[in-house]
């Protein structure tokens, strides 16, 4: 037996890796930073980002330094911010109530900063205080804010955060002095329409470099969405298929049994297109028909699916009536509840001609997949709460079972399901046993959940410790932003206008107007029933 | 907890950890069972269990149901597990442990009790199956375990008795749960049938020669050690302080690591070690940290040796501290000292309960000190995270060479 033990690593200066991280579990461990939470008193912060956090934090990923500084114009003590956070943990978090103990020890790095977002003095203030933090926690000047406000007050925000000093970064501008990174997390919606997405991109951008900016699509956060890549990347069976030669169509539903919620005014300026298909709907469709990235890295990723995006043709005005069907929901039942009718919520115009139900027919004009008819639909007090991705292959080529009687076997599908249950299901023709030849279609249904009985991560978790590892493959670029809204300008514009169809209802807790049926039964094609 | 360790004599040392699996839980119910049976009927009734016609049977019998609203239950099973076990008792133990590793990791596993010296020559067998609902509902897991017993000349034969029992193409892992017989001819052959070993090294009657023997094993992936897994929270904590870049200059100038390790008071049986040699042989090997000189040599679960450290030399202390409220072996706080180039610092986990207070002393700050979770893992756990790797870790691998190596020059004399 040798007398030594074997050294792994030669030297490890300040600057080297830190030689005990090797080949530990734990490989995406968030640096020391501080998260500035503008709007940090908000539903946001209570439902989703304070749990995500305590929940980053139980499973490791948090160092000692980490510190939170909540940013809003309420007036609370340290002590009630750290208390509006833990209710929210307590009420909303996987993990919960929050262990004493372990909270108290977190909660110590948790500030509250009382400033209205434009004025200046807030932000010098807060200037000061996050060099006082550096100082003392040891976050290395790492800085991490997060916009948890509506999207008009971006602009002021930014503006503001420049002017004290806060928006540069040591990672890209390199200005000299010896300072850590700035990173901003936006949510969507982002912009209204194209002209505004790309006002609202060039003022950010002037004053943050685009790998600075993390534009959240929470949907991108979920496990099957980054499942899709290595279901479809990961595996030799499914590639070989994944075009015009051997697809029919693909059906993406995004679908909600929930009415407004409350949200009558946002969602009144709104409707489903902006809110859904802007961004969950394109992302997913993306993210489905996309080239094999070079690497699976954020850019390479992000290149792919505008690639995508800019292979999607916008409609000629004249095409939108008849590849659009807007609809609105009436009164009716969803899950054995009386729902009212759009109209009659509050803050919602009386007359609203808003849509709440969206089915769309798009074509990706590219060498993979010409052709192939890519329908969306998405919609608000749907019959079930259910999102999915569903691809039809074209059918066998001959009826070769007709002499036994059996005209035509069903086409085989392939569903990949997002929420709830995700999964993967496959359908195919099977011969019933016994003498005769008789098809039956079965469905052969993986689940994650019965494979891998793990308590996934919220898909904030992921995004929030995405941002801090300064992984942006799951965020969306600016230029992705802006062709999203290019695809959908001309509906907007042919709606508005009264010429892109009317507006059709359907009853709460039905699969949308009839109108929708016939946009596919006109191709001799069904949707799905997910 | 303590009442378990009080009551174990010298003989059940080995299997204490085993006897701990499943204290409050009741053995699956068999679906299937016969005396005397062929390992053909066995296979044959593991096939038919999932079919439909099987679950009106199980229905019927009042068991356990396989199958959904008359349709034959879709599963996904990830991985085969042979389980080795001395004894009926310990394949219920075994059994009950399977029904909680079941929810995150479907499989089939076979627990064989082989008995050489029997003089009568027989198989006899038993299948349950378990199924759980997921969280988020909906979902459910499905495993299933058989037991065979082999009574006489066939218990020197394993393979092929295990063989047709397998699901095919998915990784097969072993797990030899207690103290393996390592001289003997079936640990080889029992060994050869899996793509990777799990054992506990806490359970080890002769841990300096189970350490070289499990160091030696081959085995496409790898080798899996229940004790180094109950140590990663640890590894985690201690690597997290040298994360932030101003105290990492602290690392080669270590010149001090303390470990204290629970035993249980007034008793004989000395607590299980390996935890505490596999964390300093973790920290030596990431460190490129050498032998030295024994200072003083292994006494009463104690030792203290010199090593070359990088620009300092080292200090290793590993003692055991008496407590009831930690089980024995389980490391109760971990100190690293550094002369740092601008003064020194100190580096502390303790645990406290369940949770553990972690502070760091240096640069002159004041003490960074907070408290993190410290659960102690139950052996399904432990169990359940094991089985999720699949590769060689070649970091466990050096940590296992450095403690073999830590624990011969403790017992050396002092120098």
């Amino acid at each position: 037996m040798a007398a030594t033990i074997s050294p792994p690593s030669e030297s490890f200066a300040q600057t080297a890796p830190n030689p005990l991280r090797d080949g530990l579990r734990l490989e995406r461990m968030a640096e020391p930073c501080t998260m500035v939470i503008c709007g940090a008193t908000g539903d946001l912060t209570e439902r989703k980002l304070g749990p995500a956090l305590y929940n980053t934090l139980l499973g490791g990923f948090l160092p000692p330094e980490f510190t939170v500084v909540g940013f809003s114009r309420r007036d609370l003590t340290d002590e009630e911010f750290r208390n509006h956070l833990l209710e929210g943990i307590n009420r909303h978090s996987r993990n919960r109530p929050a262990k004493p103990a372990i909270w108290d020890s977190f909660a110590q790095g948790i500030e509250y900063h009382r400033g209205t977002f434009d004025d200046p003095a807030a932000y010098v203030e807060l200037a000061r205080r996050l060099d006082r933090i550096d100082r003392d926690r040891g976050t290395a000047g790492n800085r991490l804010f997060y916009l948890a406000v509506p999207p008009n007050l971006y602009p002021g925000i930014v503006n503001q955060l420049d002017r004290a000093g806060l928006a540069a970064s040591g990672e890209q501008r390199g200005s000299g002095a010896k300072r850590g990174w700035t990173r901003v997390i936006v949510e969507k919606p982002f912009g209204y329409d194209l002209a505004s997405a790309r006002a609202l991109n060039h003022e950010i951008a002037a004053v943050f470099d685009e790998d600075q900016v993390y534009r959240i699509d929470h949907y991108l956060g979920k496990e099957t969405v980054q499942n899709l890549a290595v279901f479809r990347f990961g595996n030799g069976l499914f590639e070989p298929i994944w075009n015009r030669r051997y697809i029919d169509s693909v059906q993406i539903t995004v679908a909600e049994t929930v009415g407004v919620e409350g949200r009558g005014e946002f969602y009144d300026q709104t409707g489903a297109l902006r809110d859904i298909v802007q961004n969950h709907g394109l992302q997913l469709l993306a993210m489905f028909a996309i080239e094999p990235p070079v690497e699976f890295g954020a850019e390479d990723l992000r290149d792919e699916k505008l690639k995508v995006l800019r292979a999607v043709k916008p409609m000629r005005p004249e095409e939108v009536a008849s590849n659009t069907v807007r609809g609105q929901y009436v009164n009716g039942w969803v899950e054995g509840q009386r729902v009212g009718a759009y109209r009659d919520e509050p803050e919602v115009a009386p007359d609203s001609e808003t849509e709440t139900f969206v089915a769309l027919k798009l074509g990706i004009d590219s060498w993979r997949w010409a052709g192939v008819p890519f329908y969306i639909r998405t919609g608000k007090a749907l019959p079930s709460r259910v999102t999915e991705i569903a691809v039809q292959f074209r059918r066998a080529p001959l009826a070769l079972f007709s002499r036994a009687g059996v005209s035509q076997v069903d086409p085989n599908v392939l569903a990949i399901r997002v929420q709830p249950d995700e999964g993967i299901l496959i359908r195919f023709g099977a011969k019933v046993p016994g003498q005769g030849l008789q098809i039956r279609t079965v469905n052969m249904d993986f689940r994650y959940g019965s494979s891998f009985a793990v308590d996934s991560p919220d898909a904030y978790e992921t995004l929030l410790l995405d941002a801090m590892v300064g992984d942006a493959s799951l965020f969306t670029r600016s230029d992705e932003v802006e062709r999203a809204w290019a695809i959908l300008d001309p509906m907007l514009a042919a709606w508005a206008a009264g010429e892109g169809g009317p507006l059709h209802f359907y009853g709460a807790g039905s699969w949308g107007p009839p109108a929708a049926d016939e946009l596919l039964e006109r191709d001799g094609r069904a949707w799905r029933r997910p | 907890m303590t009442g378990l360790f009080e009551a174990a004599g010298e003989e059940q040392a080995a299997h204490r950890r085993l006897m701990r699996f499943g204290a409050n839980q009741q053995p699956a119910t068999p679906m299937w069972s016969e005396r005397g049976t062929t390992v053909q009927a066995v296979a044959e009734n593991l096939a038919r269990l999932w079919d439909s016609e099987a679950h009106d049977t199980a229905a019927a019998a009042g068991t356990t149901s396989v199958a959904e609203k008359g349709l034959a239950h879709a599963r996904a099973s990830v991985l085969n597990l042979i389980v080795l076990v001395v004894d009926d008792a310990a394949a219920d133990r075994v059994v009950s442990t399977l029904v909680d590793l079941g929810v995150r990791h479907p499989s089939r596993a076979i627990v064989l009790v082989p008995d050489q010296g029997s003089e009568a020559e027989s198989i006899d067998a038993r299948i349950s199956t378990h199924c759980h609902a997921a969280s988020g509902g909906g979902d459910r897991v499905c495993c299933e375990e058989v037991v065979v017993a082999v009574r006489g000349e066939a218990a020197g034969h394993l393979s092929g008795i295990v063989s047709p029992l397998l699901i095919h193409d998915l990784p097969t892992h072993v797990w030899w749960p207690g103290d393996p017989p390592f001289r003997d001819p079936i640990f080889d052959q029992v060994v050869e049938l899996g793509d990777r070993v799990l054992v506990d090294s806490a359970d080890f009657g002769d841990l300096a020669a189970g350490l070289r023997r499990i160091a030696g094993l081959r085995r496409q992936s790898g080798v899996g050690d229940l004790s180094w897994e109950r140590i990663s929270w640890w590894q985690e904590l201690t690597a997290q302080f040298f994360d932030a870049r101003r105290f990492r200059r602290y690392l080669p100038n270590l010149s001090r690591l303390l470990i204290r390790y629970a035993a249980a008071p007034d008793t004989d049986v000395a607590a299980p070690m390996s935890q505490a040699l596999l964390y300093a042989g973790w920290i030596a090997t990431r460190l490129g940290w050498r032998r030295h000189r024994t200072v003083e040599p292994l006494a009463d679960g104690g030792f203290r040796l010199t090593l070359e450290g990088k620009h300092e030399m080292v200090d290793l202390v590993i003692r055991p501290e008496p407590t009831d409220i930690h089980r024995p072996g389980d490391l109760v706080s971990v100190r690293l000292r550094s002369l740092g180039e601008t003064g020194a610092g100190e580096f502390i986990i303790d645990r406290r309960g369940e949770d553990a207070a972690v502070a760091t002393n240096a640069d002159g700050m004041t003490a960074l000190l907070r408290l993190v979770p410290m659960d102690a893992p139950s052996e399904a756990e432990l169990l359940s995270s094991q089985l999720a790797l699949d590769v060689v870790d070649p970091v466990y691998e050096d940590a296992l060479r450095a403690a073999s190596i830590l624990l011969a020059s403790a017992r050396e004399p002092a120098a």
